[in-house]
């Protein structure tokens, strides 16, 4: 119930905020990066990470920021309002280096190169820009964030992205089975 | 073959209980039946609501209502299912409802519950990873009522059918009971009536005997008696011509056996029911009073004689063949008690409405009846029927002409009265004889 009342809170919130932004952007995320930030939040429960991707039961879900942040204290409020059996860690990172460590990872503008090393390993990329490949990409339509999903790159690293997710892709990109 | 008796109805109850228990549980299966129908109705729309609930998770967490939209329009194809809608933590995301139905509004708390017309709501909660996230809801119509009764028509047709059956097969065996029961009282009067018409058989064949055998020793009896006569009237003109020397004794011999043959002749005469009989009006407790020394005497030391003479009516009949009947029966009394006894002598007036047991040939009306009993040896069934034939007796040869009783049964008859014979062994003997009233004409 707290958790649903929070949504709501958190909803009203964002109307509020997106007529705050129309006045006063650049200090606040625009209301495009707020709701970019919930589902950012939201995503983890369609997504199967293969096993050994934590440490133990409690881990927590590593989300990363890779580059700019376009979201601020946004995300970190989103990440804290999901209830669920893993608390979402939200981490912003100075350097790709430490990127393997993450399960979600979020490639802000003027991301650096991720390294090699990264193809294999389960991490969930997710972008806003056609700029930077992602295996899921924010798009604005019709005035919604809807996304994009490579379902192809997903698999090659060895994640498993819920058909529920899938369906209310714009696209979905698959290679052979 | 044994029958039911005629007060027991407990077939056509117990059926009828059956019949009754048999649509009894006709009904309880019938409405069994239908709440289980109705709960399975529930449920299976309760199902569909919670795979829809299952698969707009992510349409309600990443706020897609186009997406919401076309899993709701899925349901369009079930023409049960009235409206839906998917409603997040925000409100409503997606709906359909048909035309004349109210567009459904957020529900307050997940359930499942029917209405009274036949309309059944579902709320089913969306859950992501354990919390809800929205609701999902469901209306669709039930199966109206008069179409469920249909399905269950064939389960009470089924009992009614049962009942009919049981009621038919009852109603049959009371037939056949009644039937059978119609055919065994024939039956029964039916041997009854070959029984009767076996002893009236029986019956006159004896008497069709004696009459024969009356009418044939009648005859040879007259004639015998004529010749007799002759014999005896030559037998007298030789006595007058012999004179008083030796021959006259061979003369008196024969006259004395053929006074003995005329004997035997009237004897035969009155069994045949032909000898000449002068009846006069006679007082039958006087004439046995007259008797009693006589009887005494013939009777002997050893037996006892008592009698009860309360007559009073009077009878016409032949005094002397009267006392002669009366000497036979003592005789035979006395006979039949070698040790001692008693013999009783009784008469009285009787008015009988039909015959006594026993004496089927006696005709109802005035009688006196005198009856001779004795404490004596009895006889067999056997005896007793052939008693009054004559020739037939039990007596030692030489002591009985077996002409006793029936003499004294052809003078009865003759004299219109009747003669029975009561008796078995080692109970006595009692015979009586019915005379009738004597009407006075004058009077």
């Amino acid at each position: 119930m707290t958790g649903q009342t929070a949504r709501i809170w958190h909803a009203v919130a964002g109307a509020i905020v997106l007529g705050a932004l129309a006045c006063n952007a650049g200090a606040q995320p625009s209301l495009e990066y707020a709701v970019k930030a919930e589902y950012l939040a939201k995503l983890s429960p369609f997504i199967d990470w293969p096993a050994g991707s934590f440490d133990s039961a409690a881990a927590p879900i590593n989300l990363c920021l890779l580059g700019a942040d376009p979201f601020g204290a946004v995300l970190d409020r989103a990440a804290g309002a999901e209830v669920l059996a893993r608390v979402i860690a939200v981490r912003r990172l100075p350097s790709p280096d430490l990127a393997d460590s993450c399960h979600i990872l979020y490639l802000g503008a003027a991301a650096p190169a991720l390294p090699e090393a990264l193809g294999g390993r389960p991490v969930l990329t997710v972008s806003d820009s056609d700029a930077i490949p992602a295996m899921i990409q924010f798009v604005i339509r019709q005035n919604h964030v809807r996304f994009i999903i490579d379902e192809d790159a997903a698999r090659r690293a060895g994640l498993h992205i819920s058909a529920k997710l899938l369906a209310l892709a714009i696209a979905v990109k698959r290679g052979p089975p | 073959m044994t029958l039911p008796p005629k007060g027991s109805r407990w077939p056509v109850g117990l059926a009828a209980g059956a019949a009754l228990l048999l649509l009894l549980l006709g009904v309880v299966m019938a409405h069994y039946e239908d709440t289980l129908y109705s709960q399975q109705q529930q449920r299976s729309f309760q199902d569909l609501a919670e795979i829809l609930a299952a698969s707009v998770t992510a349409a309600i967490e990443f706020d897609d209502s186009k997406a919401a939209q076309e899993y709701v329009d899925a349901l369009k194809v079930n023409p049960a299912i009235l409206a839906a809608g998917v409603f997040s933590a925000q409100g409503r995301i997606a709906a359909f409802n048909r035309s004349g139905i109210a567009p459904l509004a957020r529900p307050q708390s997940p359930g499942t519950r029917e209405s009274g017309d036949n309309i059944i709501s579902t709320t089913v909660p969306v859950e992501q990873k354990g919390h809800v996230v929205g609701f999902v809801s469901l209306q669709a119509a039930g199966e109206p009522p008069a179409r469920r009764m249909a399905r269950y028509l064939g389960l009470i047709l089924l009992g009614a059918m049962a009942a009919l059956v049981i009621a038919v097969l009852n109603l049959s065996q009371v037939a056949l009971v009644s039937r059978a029961r119609q055919l065994s009282d024939v039956n029964a009067r039916l041997r009854q009536e070959m029984l009767e018409r076996a002893r009236t058989e029986e019956a006159l064949r004896q008497s069709q005997k004696m009459e024969a055998i009356g009418q044939l020793s009648g005859g040879i009896a007259h004639d015998f008696n004529n010749l007799i006569m002759i014999a005896k009237g030559n037998l007298m003109l030789l006595r007058r011509r012999t004179g008083l020397n030796e021959h006259l004794r061979f003369v008196i011999n024969a006259d004395a056996a053929l006074d003995r043959a005329a004997g035997l002749t009237q004897r035969i005469l009155a069994f045949s029911r032909q000898q000449a009989l002068t009846p006069r009006p006679i007082d039958i407790s006087e004439l046995v009073r007259g008797m009693a020394d006589l009887l005494r005497h013939s009777a002997g030391e050893t037996i006892a004689i008592r009698t009860d003479l309360q007559a009073k009516w009077l009878v016409s009949c032949d005094a002397n063949q009267m006392e002669n009947v009366l000497l036979n029966l003592a005789i035979n009394a006395r006979d039949a008690m070698p040790e001692g006894g008693t013999l009783a002598l009784e008469t009285r007036d009787i008015v009988l409405d039909r015959a006594p047991d026993g004496a089927e040939e006696v005709q109802p009306g005035s009688y006196v009846q005198l009856s001779v009993s004795d404490t004596g040896l009895g006889m067999s069934e056997e005896v007793r029927h052939r008693a009054v034939d004559p020739f037939f007796t039990t007596k030692p040869q030489g002591k009985g002409t077996g002409l006793g009783l029936s003499t004294s049964f052809g003078f009865v008859r003759q004299s219109r009265g009747y003669l029975t014979i009561d008796s078995a062994p080692a109970k006595g003997t009692r015979i009586t004889i019915y005379m009738p009233k004597l009407q006075e004409q004058s009077t």
